[in-house]
């Protein structure tokens, strides 16, 4: 079997058994067919609701969630490239949360108090929140060169420093929205009107720039990676630190710029929550785009496109998720076919031996690569 | 002044045991070689199963499911990290992710987003004779699961350095080749220290809502799983240093509540938010200090290859 | 196996005495066969059983536990208890009257991690014996002692013998075999090809047996050739050279060497003497500590593997898998390793894909890598191959100083030889060879001068008509002054 098809095929069957699961935990506790429709409606709740479309409704039935869906996808590209482009040196970035919490308030910072033309007003928020993002990562990265402090437990208490300095602290206190019309707000106050990523199909949909710039830079990483001298070093770092220091490449260098892209990614994340649907930081970020973004790009095989489609997927099935409650299936079951496809990846070894046993040819798997 | 000191000692008292217990179980787990990283998760289906049995046993006996609940989700890692060496933090990350979809799904679809329905929390017993005393008349009147609190670290510490398991549990978290060598079956270890592990997490889970709140809630256990890694880091991975690290955050975030309503002016002067982010800021502090590679056990996170020479 | 005996287990690297081993002692399941003990068939089905019947084994790598003590270590799995609790008094006292039972000098209570291999390694043996052990496996132990010590071993393991053990020991030093041993078996390609008395046969015949007609062995029985040009400019020229190991001490203490164009300078010594770092000294992977020179015209103070690389010094490390390549990267990203910001694999910031692949192909035809495909993961390749590729690129580099540590190491005879025909050629072409060696063998077949390491200094310094093995062990062991007989 071709390695690269080795490569994809427990990512695919992992998602394919997980669908299957929660199929059947609708199927066993709720009526009889159910379960079928709910998917349906999960479907149409991400790409859009062709039938209707079909026969005669309005465009927007398949404008609109398709919005949601591809901003969501948005979302959980750039968190998933703020994980995939760390682990691409070896190291885990489970900070991808407080990340995008940081670059989230930069966004909205730098939206709501700084006066800017349109043109570069949008571009120096997402660089302030990028560098914000940058930051934050580049704290656990430089315990980890300097001190040996391994980034799990550095990234990991790092996520909630920075979920209580900004929620119970920035957000509540010194950078709060102030009231509007007697009543207070929660969160920032409302970003200027020349900050707004611009919306690409009206009212349509909410489909903002978010998408093609998430887009955008999982081809940037992509291209870096694969085709640069600084992006094969770092892989190099990734694979083999010991080989890549007496190679002459600068181990320390590396590990250091790409924990601190992963936290541009992570930042921009959660720029263009703020810059596009929210319009300020909100009281507290919600869904935990961060830890998504780990399942999204273990599922993606931690490669950038791998990540992009992933995260694509899982954005029509998240978009979805509202209209299953029509059914009477709760919206957060997305998440649960995420989670547990995520479980069903961290078992790659099973699925190798699995497809082993089918006389595939074996060969070693791709390990979550360890500096 | 004294009468202060009583209520944040009890008030300490009654909301320490669940990181404690956590904090003992993620250390039982990385002393052995397994990264613990699965104890929100754990804590969380632990929580959970205990908040819904106890609307349907004694509220003791529901505690014990939830300790069952969180072994089984630790029976999900060791299958994963033991048997097919799968990397540690995915497995545990996986399982922390699972366990929130799972517990808001099945808390919204069977009770809606407020929790679920109040339960008999544990009962409290009351210390004859100190109830009176101050300061130390703190001690009586918490439930059953506060004095194993206060016990079961130096239990787990004397198991861990006086007898045979702890040393064999020792050596194969530093060296699980020499162990094998031995004859000695290093995934039983392991497994029974993952297990072992789930266990307490789940305690610490049950405890959560069986005996400081009368429920499950959308967001338990809120991050306590972290926090008990933070002690566990913070205390050495050793069981007394976990168990002084928890007491002492959970000592801090009492202290947090209590000066906000006492005096909330030291609250402008020092935020809220600053406060909470202290436990995870000295952590961080003494990881940078020390260089974490230290304390750590020496195999930890990497599977034990069988093969392997 | 016969009781009462010592047996040595010879063979080449990959002949399969260590997985033979692991069999005995239940670490291993074989596919076939069967085993028989005084006349009874058993199954191991893990070291727990082969331990029960009496067999131990030392590994080559020790399976010591380094925050444990002695006794500690010995004790685990059968610890002593009082009450349930571990009573490591008794196990003091144990672990002591088994050490002067057997002629151990060993305190029980220190951390295994503050002794001395040879102590470790002495720690490992008490371990057997105290379960009984009545045969003994020792998996390649002289590798990591000194002359000295190895002689100590010997008498250990003739003493055991005597007292009726059975002693096993498995190594590929033949005249080391021939001095300890009663019988020898030797294996080649996973069989038992000969078994003979240690008394009726010579190092020369071992050697024939272990490789099969035909080869000639690296056993060397003639001096190699030697350079046919006089060394040239100094390239390495070094004083009080001084630099700190991974453990905290100091690994070298004042060393002073030099190395010329044209030239191969062998570095002998037991492992652990301070050789390992002088060669990452020399390549920017381990700063100075004191001391100063001057290396291919630049100071070796600061560097840095990417200013060695510069500067022209080539580097063959010793743990290739972990050091040379990166095995899960293809073989022409791996040719492309530490060159790969410059032309033909670079242009610009950007990769040079034609120029990589092509350059690969050149060097995988040149030095016949098999497979010779440049888009295969470099972990498909045997580690002959492997080596032959790291080989290819440090030498299509051109280097002016060439540092080669273990060349060797885990290959099979035809390998070791194209790479010392490689290194010679180098030496032809005026580079400069600075080899480190553990094989004495090779550095006396290799080397126009021979400095000897002990302790981080160099104790002898040789030039090649003057090389005798005798004398360079004792260098080996420390002596400063030439010895008499």
């Amino acid at each position: 079997m071709p390695e690269r098809l080795r490569q994809l095929l427990p990512s695919v069957l992992s998602v394919l058994l997980a669908l299957g699961v929660c199929w059947a935990l609708i199927a066993l506790t709720m009526e009889p067919g159910t379960a079928t429709k709910a998917y349906l409606q999960m479907l149409w709740g991400g790409i859009g609701n062709w039938p209707a479309y079909l026969e005669g409704a309005a465009a927007t039935v398949i404008t609109r969630p398709l919005g949601e869906a591809a901003m969501k996808a948005a979302l959980l590209t750039l968190t998933g490239l703020s994980v995939a482009v760390a682990f691409k040196v070896g190291l885990f970035n489970i900070g991808a949360q407080g990340q995008m919490l940081l670059g989230a308030l930069a966004a909205a910072v730098v939206g709501a108090h700084v006066t800017l033309p349109g043109v570069l007003h949008v571009p120096a928020a997402l660089l302030g929140a990028a560098l914000a993002g940058a930051a934050w990562a580049g704290i656990a990265g430089l315990l980890r060169i300097y001190r040996g402090v391994h980034e799990v437990i550095s990234t990991i208490m790092l996520n909630w420093v920075a979920l209580s300095l900004v929620d119970n602290w920035l957000v509540v206190g010194p950078l709060r929205g102030a009231a509007e019309g007697g009543q207070s707000i929660t969160g920032t106050a409302e970003i200027q009107a020349t900050a707004v990523l611009p919306r690409l199909l009206g009212d349509g949909s909410r489909l903002n720039l978010g998408f093609p710039l998430a887009l955008a830079a999982a081809l940037a990483v992509w291209v870096w990676l694969t085709r640069t001298r600084s992006g094969f070093e770092t892989r190099a770092v990734g694979l083999g630190a010991e080989a890549a220091r007496a190679a002459g490449i600068p181990v320390a260098r590396r590990m250091g710029l790409a924990m601190a892209l992963a936290g541009a990614m992570a930042g921009l994340a959660g720029a263009v929550l703020v810059l596009g649907t929210e319009g300020r930081y909100p009281g507290t970020l919600g869904a935990p785009y961060g830890f998504d973004g780990i399942a999204i790009a273990l599922i993606g095989n931690n490669h950038p496109l791998g990540a992009t489609v992933s995260a694509l997927f899982f954005g029509v099935l998240r978009a979805g998720g509202t209209r299953m409650q029509l059914l009477g299936v709760h919206k957060s079951f997305p998440e649960l076919i995420q989670g547990l496809a995520l479980l069903f990846v961290a078992g790659r070894m099973v699925w190798l031996a699995l497809l082993r046993r089918r006389n595939v040819a074996p060969a070693a798997s791709a390990e979550v690569p360890r500096a | 002044m004294l009468d202060v000191l009583h209520s944040l000692l009890f008030s300490t008292l009654d909301a320490a045991p669940a990181l404690i217990f956590a904090a003992l179980g993620a250390v039982l787990s990385e002393r052995a070689g397994v990264i613990a990283v699965g104890t929100e998760g754990m804590m969380r289906v632990g929580a959970f199963c205990a908040a819904v049995a106890a609307l349907a046993m004694p509220t003791p006996l529901a505690v014990v499911m939830g300790m069952l609940a969180g072994a089984a989700l630790a029976g999900v890692h060791g299958f994963l990290s033991i048997r097919w060496r799968s990397d540690q933090v995915v497995s545990g990350i996986a399982l922390n992710l699972v366990a929130l979809a799972g517990g808001t799904f099945l808390l919204e679809s069977l009770y809606g987003p407020n929790g679920t329905p109040p339960i008999q929390q544990l009962a409290r017993w009351n210390i004859p004779g100190l109830s009176g005393v101050p300061v130390l008349g703190a001690l009586s009147g918490h439930s059953a699961p506060t004095y194993l609190a206060l016990v079961l670290p130096f239990v787990f510490q004397g198991l861990l350095t006086r007898t045979p398991l702890g040393l064999r549990l020792r050596a194969v978290g530093d060296k699980p080749q020499a162990v094998a060598t031995l004859g000695l079956s290093v995934p039983g270890l392991r497994w029974g220290a993952v297990l072992g592990s789930g266990l307490l997490a789940g305690l610490g889970g049950a405890v959560l809502s069986t005996a400081v709140l009368d429920r499950f809630e959308q967001h338990t256990p809120a991050g306590l799983g972290f926090m008990a890694l933070a002690a566990m880091v913070f205390g050495r991975w050793t069981p007394v240093g976990a168990f002084l690290a928890a007491a002492f955050f959970a000592f801090g975030n009492a202290l947090r509540i209590g000066l906000v309503s006492s005096a909330p002016g030291l609250v402008e002067l020092i935020p809220q938010g600053v406060l909470l982010a202290l436990p995870y800021l000295l952590t961080l502090g003494v990881l940078a200090l020390q260089g974490q590679r230290s304390s750590a056990p020496a195999a930890l996170g990497t599977p034990y290859e069988q093969e392997s020479r | 196996m016969r009781r009462g005996e010592l047996l040595a287990v010879v063979g080449e690297n990959g002949a399969g005495k260590s997985s033979l081993m692991n069999v005995l002692y239940g670490l291993y399941q074989p596919d076939a066969g069967e085993l028989t003990l005084d006349g009874q068939p058993v199954r191991f089905k893990s070291p727990r059983d082969a331990i029960a019947r009496g067999i131990g084994m030392v590994h080559q790598h020790f399976m010591l536990v380094p925050t444990l003590s002695v006794a500690e270590n010995v004790v685990l799995g059968r610890e002593p208890t009082r009450n349930g609790l571990l009573d490591l008094e008794r196990a003091v006292r144990e672990v002591a009257d088994t050490c002067a039972r057997f002629g151990f000098q060993l305190e029980p209570r220190a951390r295994v991690d503050t002794l001395s291999v040879g102590s470790q390694q002495k720690v490992e043996i008490v371990k057997a014996l105290h379960r009984g052990a009545q045969v003994l496996i020792l998996d390649e132990p002289t590798a990591v002692l000194t002359p000295q010590e190895s002689d100590e071993l010997a008498r250990v393991l003739r003493g055991l013998v005597a007292q009726g053990h059975t002693v096993v020991l498995i190594s590929h030093k033949l005249k080391e075999v021939l001095g300890v041993a009663d019988r020898i078996a030797v294996m080649r390609r996973g069989r038992c090809v000969a078994e003979v008395r240690a008394a009726d046969t010579t190092a020369e015949q071992l050697a024939a047996l272990m490789v099969g007609e035909g080869h000639r062995p690296a056993v060397p029985s003639a001096p190699a050739a030697a350079t046919s040009q006089a060394p040239g400019e100094r390239l390495l020229e070094a004083q009080g050279l001084q630099a700190t190991g991974d453990n905290g001490r100091p690994a070298l203490r004042g060393v002073d060497l030099e190395v010329r164009a044209g030239e191969i300078v062998g570095i002998a010594g037991v492992d652990g003497n301070g050789q390992r770092e002088l060669a990452e000294v020399l390549t920017g992977l381990r700063p100075l500590t004191a001391g100063d020179g001057t290396l291919l015209g630049g100071p070796l103070a600061g560097l840095t593997p990417a200013r060695a690389r510069e500067r022209g010094v080539g580097h063959i490390p010793e743990d290739r898998l972990h050091r040379a390549v990166v095995k899960a990267l293809s073989v022409e990203e791996n040719v492309a390793l530490g060159r790969h910001t410059r032309p033909p694999f670079a242009r610009g910031p950007w990769i040079d894909f034609a120029g990589r692949r092509a350059r690969t192909r050149e060097l995988t035809a040149a030095y016949d890598v098999r497979p010779p495909d440049p888009e295969v993961a470099l972990r498909a390749l045997s580690g002959g191959n492997q080596q032959k590729v790291v080989v290819a690129r440090e030498l299509d580099a051109r280097p002016r100083l060439l540092v080669v540590v273990q060349p060797t190491r885990g290959l099979d005879v035809g390998a070791v030889a194209q790479v010392h025909a490689r290194l010679r050629e180098a030496r032809e072409q005026g580079t400069g060879v600075l080899l480190v060696s553990l094989d004495l063998e090779e550095v006396l077949a290799l080397a126009d001068r021979v400095y000897v390491f002990f302790e981080g200094r160099v104790t002898g310094h040789f030039l090649r008509h003057e090389l005798d093995e005798r004398e360079l062990g004792r260098r080996m062991l420390g002596a400063t002054e030439p010895g008499h007989a």
